[in-house]
């Protein structure tokens, strides 16, 4: 089980991959949701606030209504957050659940797959 | 049936958007309800004459209502746009589950070429051009379609659900008019056997097509509000087709002569014209048109997207997950305009529309052998709760088996252009599907998953930092954790 300080290290991590790659910014321009994540084994919950493609906040806790809910353990959401598995496997397996349209689910994983496209 | 109330489900998040039962059961309705639904209805009077076409449509949504408790429960089970690989994959293995679904999702390029065949037909005959120039429309629809995916369009939730019900509602009403216009008593109301002993079981068999991809909204589980909503879409849609499905049929059967509409592409436009003249031949032609949203909208969304997760799981090669800067994933969206192309160019150098109604009945039935099966399987390995159980579910899914095994026999050696005859034209065409899904997943599937782990393992290193040794940790860590684990463990590669 992984503590909310390796989440809170992991999700740093992707916050700089994320806005600093000029790609995967355009690609998401029009991009601008809520998520929310919960670990199931511990139960703690996160968010993570995404304006126009840019990651602006991943507080801890539950903020505001969510367009996209994820669910699985702990280990995962670090694992992934460091680019470290493919979460469409993960997904396609039942251990990544995902609430909210197919369309955002994609989207999601279009942000692993772009910034980094051999995981 | 059981469990289908909201309260029922107080941890279900609430998402901004979220869909209802009204938008899900239009989502039903209209994967179902394509222009390749007038040609079933054609193919229905084939077997069953006139009226008695009503009763195999009725027959045939009774046996769906089981379809729907069966796929009802297998969502509740997995409520994902994945679910389909899932409960496959846990009741008939990961090569047998993903060979089946590569042949399902080939109905998808079918039903695209068809509706792209059929609009084209229509659009032709009603502006009187030369037959050559449908395939210029079917160029030209399918080119818009793959442009409009391209830069991301699509139909907004309530937009698709206003043309879904303005099809319904319109085909539903001309079809009224249509049987107010002549009167009179139905002809052959109960004669389901008239053309011989097992015409009424293909008929019956031929009715099942009409609510085929109805089932597909199950990959909107995980934005429906609650999971009775899918559960509610599934019983409330199939009810509306047999609606509207009976309608026409009873209409079409009353005031066209078979003849004619035995050997047209568009009978729905004779059915108008012969109800309501010119008005009556573009109000069907309106609608035809406007099925096609609903086909190319969910169509190409459905199936790039299939593709998108195949290719990213390692089970398609990888250039197919490629996404341009609309995120969206080009050469899926691309290659599938080009396969329905060439297959609508097949159908329209042949003829054999009603080929294609035979093939996608007989896929369908499969599938819903296939569900009845994977029902049968996991009642007995998945003993968790789910949102809605099936009442007597095993005993029902094992007859669900039988029944649409042998539904899927009647369509597979059927003729539709000749009701007397027998064909091997649909199985074949189905055998020919599966044995390369088949030999794909055998074959070439597992180079490609290798591939993908020797790149993962090539790439780079573990990015994320080991955590240093303590006394706490070591008992936290979970079985099976991918931390510290090996990078194929990490990257989720299982190579089968």
């Amino acid at each position: 089980m992984a503590d909310w300080d390796e989440l809170a290290e992991a999700l740093a991590d992707y916050t700089v991959s994320c806005n600093e790659n000029q790609r995967l910014r355009k690609m998401q321009r029009d991009w601008s949701r809520t998520l929310h994540f919960i670990c199931s084994d511990t139960g703690k919950t996160f968010s993570m606030m995404v304006e126009r493609g840019e990651i602006l906040t991943t507080p801890e806790g539950h903020a505001g209504t969510p367009d996209i809910v994820v669910t699985t353990d702990s280990e995962t959401f670090c694992d992934m957050f460091w680019g470290d598995l493919n979460p469409v496997q993960k997904y396609l397996r039942g251990e990544i659940m995902v609430k909210g349209s197919q369309e955002d689910v994609m989207r999601l994983d279009a942000i692993s797959y772009v910034i980094w496209p051999d995981t | 049936m059981t469990g289908d109330a909201d309260t029922a489900h107080p941890t279900a998040m609430a998402l901004r958007r979220s869909v209802g039962t009204a938008t899900a059961t239009a989502t039903s309705a209209g994967l179902a309800f394509a222009a390749i639904d007038y040609l079933g209805v054609v193919s229905i009077l084939a077997y069953a004459p006139g009226a008695t076409a009503a009763v195999a449509i009725f027959i045939g949504g009774v046996l769906v209502l089981l379809v729907s408790g069966i796929f009802s429960e297998l969502n509740g089970l997995y409520p994902t746009a994945a679910g389909i690989r899932l409960y496959l994959g846990r009741a008939v293995g990961d090569r047998t589950a993903l060979a089946i679904t590569f042949t399902y999702m080939t109905t998808v390029v079918l039903v695209i070429a068809a509706d792209a065949f059929l609009i084209g037909a229509a659009v032709r005959h009603v502006l009187g051009e030369p037959p050559v120039l449908a395939y210029l429309w079917i160029a030209v629809l399918l080119g818009v379609a793959t442009t409009a995916n391209l830069f991301g369009i699509r139909l907004a939730g309530w937009v698709q659900t206003v043309v879904t019900y303005t099809v319904l509602t319109g085909t539903a009403v001309l079809s009224i008019v249509a049987m107010f216009h002549v009167g009179g008593a139905f002809r052959h109301p109960f004669d389901l056997f008239g053309k011989g002993s097992f015409s009424g079981i293909q008929a019956i068999a031929f009715a099942l097509f009409l609510y085929a991809a109805f089932e597909w909204v199950t990959t909107t589980a995980e934005e429906a509000r609650t999971p009775p909503v899918i559960t509610r879409a599934l019983f409330i849609a199939p009810v509306l087709i047999w609606i509207v499905s009976s309608l026409f049929a009873l209409s079409l059967a009353h005031l066209v002569p078979f003849a004619r509409v035995h050997g047209s592409a568009y009978p729905q436009l004779l059915l108008g014209q012969a109800a309501l003249g010119t008005v009556g031949e573009l109000w069907m032609l309106a609608l035809t048109v406007l099925t096609a949203l609903n086909t190319f909208n969910g169509g190409f969304l459905v199936a790039s997207r299939f593709i998108y997760a195949a290719a990213r799981e390692g089970n398609l090669p990888r250039q197919f997950a490629r996404l341009n800067l609309r995120a969206v994933p080009w050469l899926a969206v691309t290659s599938l305009a080009v396969a329905s192309a060439v297959v609508a160019a097949i159908v329209f150098a042949t003829g054999q529309w009603l080929l294609l109604v035979a093939v996608g009945a007989t896929i369908e039935a499969g599938i819903y052998a296939i569900a009845s099966l994977c029902l049968v399987v996991l009642r007995r390995r998945e003993t968790r709760e789910r949102p809605f159980r099936l009442v007597a579910g095993r005993p029902l899914a094992a007859f669900g088996v039988v029944l649409f095994s042998v539904l899927f026999v009647a369509t597979g050696f059927s003729d539709p252009k000749n009701a007397h005859h027998f064909s091997v034209g649909p199985i074949s065409v189905i055998v020919i599907l599966g044995a390369l899904s088949t030999a794909y997943v055998l074959l070439v599937v597992p180079k490609l998953r290798a591939a993908a782990a020797a790149r993962a393992a090539a790439a780079r290193p573990r990015r994320r930092p080991p955590r240093p040794p303590g006394p706490a940790q070591e008992p936290a860590q979970a079985p099976g954790s991918a931390h510290r684990s090996t990078p194929e463990a990490a990257t989720g590669e299982q190579i089968s």
